[in-house]
């Protein structure tokens, strides 16, 4: 205390005392959001606004920016044919796999949703993917078990099929990385199967008395009354299939190919970053991606008011 | 007073956070001090050195050693080894190099050492050689292979060749007895042919811009210009030649489809000729050795079809040591490298592992430690390092290769026509080159 008496002179001692009060206690709140606000400040904020200039520049690390206007945006969109394909190759990875991916999530979740002893280690199971979901030792995995060695074509063979280029074939390539997608359900799912779960029991014998099958109250009560969570779900994981880089990366060994078929926008981003050296113009992409993502989102949620069904705002 | 604890830990919390991040930039600024006062040339004053690479972690291991015998031996030098993954080590030296914080000593890459070299980032050797780096019994096109300009931006560590590996055996198969000496590309589709016949492949076609390159050069040209402005040839008709006769071999059934060489590439357990249904790889001598190992039977070195082959063939540098510009203590940097390149001792550490060593004096004393396999490399590239020409290294661009190999990929799927593929190379290649 003896530190603070220098500083309580000349003003009332009431008034000194609550302002030390409040300096404190906030002071408090201050340092614990410290470390957090000082890495927002440096990782992301910081770093973001450079990226933002350097989006407008020319800029190959070695030599310092040179300041080109909106010549990166332009030349995306007018002359750069490669950048189109992974823009297709990310919107057909999202809008195929991103559905896929929440209806057999959604599917698990309701198989899980029994009462069956054994349903814990179930859950478990199955959540498993997920834990190791974007990591790259699934990816390498994955290409292993479509080789043409790999468990899958030696089963092919057993009936003299193939061996089939799962990763050869530009098109099959991409349709591997969605399959890949769809099996790390599990986050998903747990939601799922948590939103299940709120949904009362009485609603469903109510309906079976009233002589609802199976798909009518599924229709009629599970999904809207889960609407909400998919709301979330397609949200969060139409973001993250948008940024997916990692599988995309491993499988092609980093070159997006056969013939582009697997260039996600991100990895297209990372080669021109990383590789060609091109940092204003991978900058400039980025920021193409968040107004992207940006727009989706909002799509998603300006079109949930028709579809989302919410109990708290009696049934609107 | 409750709040007390409460502030107390987040204050805690708070200043630790901070000196881990504080600490770390401390650390480099030490390590550079030192390395300052190292630049008077004394040789007793105490020396820091950092010195970066890329490779596995065997070669880590080895190279740690390697230090450490140096350190034992110079007791004034100081060495901090920063090592990483090749995609990681670009990713990290590029901003270092930004920041001017490059190490003293960087393994540098023939695809890289023109961009860090032209803009300032590393050192001319050219005053260090025969005084620190004792070169005397280097060939002068493997010491040339770092020199750009006239600026020695690098000294070679080892070299390779380029070569067909392949099993004699399913050569034979095939109903050749042997490569023809000094054979050319009409042999090689020949032979190729009868290798279909026999109901084998050949190979798995080429890399697209090291072999063009290489074709390139054997009639005279080279991808690039020397300035790498532009494409170093004016002829289309050599790239329809090229890419014809490789996507004509996948057509004639004489090189596997492309889907397969996409679905196996850079898998060596699932190529052909380790599974005993193709003859041979076209590839640099280093890889002889695992692609060997994996194939377990004897197989043998060929050189590159002709015409024009001593024209076209050169000595590629496996990698350089580099002195970084920014480094205070070039000259015990310099002393390194020597030791790198000249001690016996070390070498026998080193075994050939980043190709076939530069001095003449070290290859003859390596010989009694070899396998099987690193002689047959070693005897191959003694061989045809007398048939090589100079060579510089390209003043190319990851762009440039990278959209060779996208076209070698459509004409080998059948999506595009050799001609076409040839003029939309140019105006996009040109374009790439001109707007650096």
């Amino acid at each position: 205390m003896s530190l603070e008496r220098p500083l309580n002179q000349g003003m009332p001692v009431i008034r000194k005392k609550m302002l030390n009060k409040r300096l404190k206690q906030n002071l408090t709140g201050y340092a614990f959001i410290g470390p957090f606000v000082i890495g927002f400040l440096s990782f992301t904020l910081i770093p973001m606004i450079v990226s933002l200039y350097l989006s407008f520049t020319k800029y190959n690390l070695f030599a310092s920016p040179t300041w080109v206007g909106l010549d990166n945006y332009i030349k995306m969109f007018t002359n750069d044919p490669k950048y189109l394909q992974s823009l297709k190759v990310t919107f057909t990875y999202v809008f195929l796999g991103v559905p896929l991916r929440l209806m057999f999530a959604l599917f698990v979740a309701m198989i899980l949703n029994t009462s069956s002893r054994a349903v814990g280690a179930y859950r478990t199971i199955y959540y498993l993917p997920s834990i190791i979901g974007g990591s790259v030792a699934v990816s390498i995995m994955w290409r292993n078990i479509f080789s043409d060695t790999g468990i899958i074509n030696g089963f092919l063979g057993l009936f003299g099929i193939g061996p089939v280029s799962w990763f050869g074939d530009p098109q099959a390539a991409l349709f591997m990385l969605i399959t890949l997608s769809v099996w790390q359900f599990g986050s998903s799912m747990l939601i799922f199967l948590a939103g299940l779960k709120n949904i009362p029991g009485e609603m469903y014998e109510a309906a079976s008395v009233d002589g609802a099958g199976f798909f009518r109250k599924f229709f009629k009560i599970t999904l809207p009354l889960l609407s909400s969570v998919i709301l979330f779900n397609l949200v969060m994981q139409t973001i993250s299939a948008f940024m997916t880089f990692v599988p995309a990366y491993i499988i092609s060994k980093g070159e997006g190919g056969p013939m582009d078929g697997t260039m996600l926008y991100s990895l297209y981003l990372f080669r021109q970053a990383f590789m060609f050296n091109n940092m204003g113009y991978a900058s400039a992409m980025a920021w193409v991606m968040l107004l992207i993502v940006g727009i989706m989102t909002g799509i998603l949620f300006k079109t949930s008011r028709s579809w989302v069904f919410y109990e708290s705002e009696g049934g609107k | 007073m409750k709040k007390k604890p409460a502030l107390l830990a987040a204050a805690l919390l708070l200043v630790t956070v901070l000196s881990g991040c504080g600490g770390k930039s401390e650390n480099t600024g030490a390590s550079t001090a030192p390395a300052n006062t190292g630049g008077s040339g004394n040789s007793n004053k105490e020396v820091t050195l950092r010195i970066a690479w890329w490779g596995s972690d065997n070669r880590h291991t080895y190279t740690q050693q390697i230090i450490d015998m140096y350190e034992e031996q110079n007791p004034n030098v100081k060495i901090e080894a920063e090592y990483a993954s090749f995609d990681d080590y670009w990713k990290k030296l590029a901003p270092q190099a930004a920041a001017n914080r490059l190490p003293d000593i960087i393994q540098m890459d023939i695809s890289y050492i023109n961009q860090y070299g032209s803009n300032g980032q590393l050192e001319d050797l050219a005053p260090y050689l025969n005084n620190q780096i004792q070169v005397g019994d280097v060939n002068e096109n493997v010491l040339s292979t770092g020199n750009i300009e006239g600026k020695q931006y690098g000294i070679p560590m080892g070299v390779n060749v380029l070569g067909l590996n392949y099993d004699p055996a399913l050569l034979k198969k095939a109903g050749v007895d042997s490569i023809p000496e000094n054979w050319t590309w009409d042999q090689y589709k020949e032979i190729a042919l009868k290798a279909r016949d026999a109901g084998l492949f050949m190979d798995g076609s080429m890399t697209a811009d090291v072999f063009f390159n290489y074709y390139l050069r054997s009639n005279g040209f080279s991808l690039y210009n020397n300035d790498g402005s532009a494409l170093g040839y004016e002829d289309d008709n050599l790239f329809v030649e090229f890419f014809g006769m490789l996507s004509g071999l996948i057509e004639e059934g004489a090189v596997p489809t492309q889907d397969k060489l996409s679905q196996n590439k850079g898998v060596i357990e699932e190529s052909d000729i380790v599974k005993g249904t193709g003859i041979g790889v076209w590839q640099w001598s280093n890889q002889y050795v695992s692609l060997q190992k994996a194939v377990n039977r004897p197989m043998a070195l060929a050189p590159m079809p002709g015409p024009g082959m001593e024209k076209g063939l050169y000595m590629q540098p496996s990698m350089y040591w580099s002195i970084t510009s920014n480094s205070a203590a070039k000259e015990e940097a310099a002393k390194f490298i020597d030791f790198w390149t000249n001690s016996e001792e070390a070498n026998l550490i080193i075994k050939g592992e980043r190709g076939v060593p530069i001095s003449n004096k070290i290859k003859e004393a390596l010989g009694g430690s070899l396998s099987e396999a690193e002689k047959q490399v070693f005897e191959f590239v003694a061989e045809m390092e007398p048939k090589t020409s100079p060579m510089s290294p390209p003043v190319g661009s990851p762009e440039v290769v990278a959209l060779l190999t996208d076209l070698a990929e459509q004409l080998n799927f059948g999506k595009i026509e050799p001609d076409a593929a040839a003029a939309q190379f140019r105006t996009e290649a040109n374009a790439i080159l001109a707007n650096r």
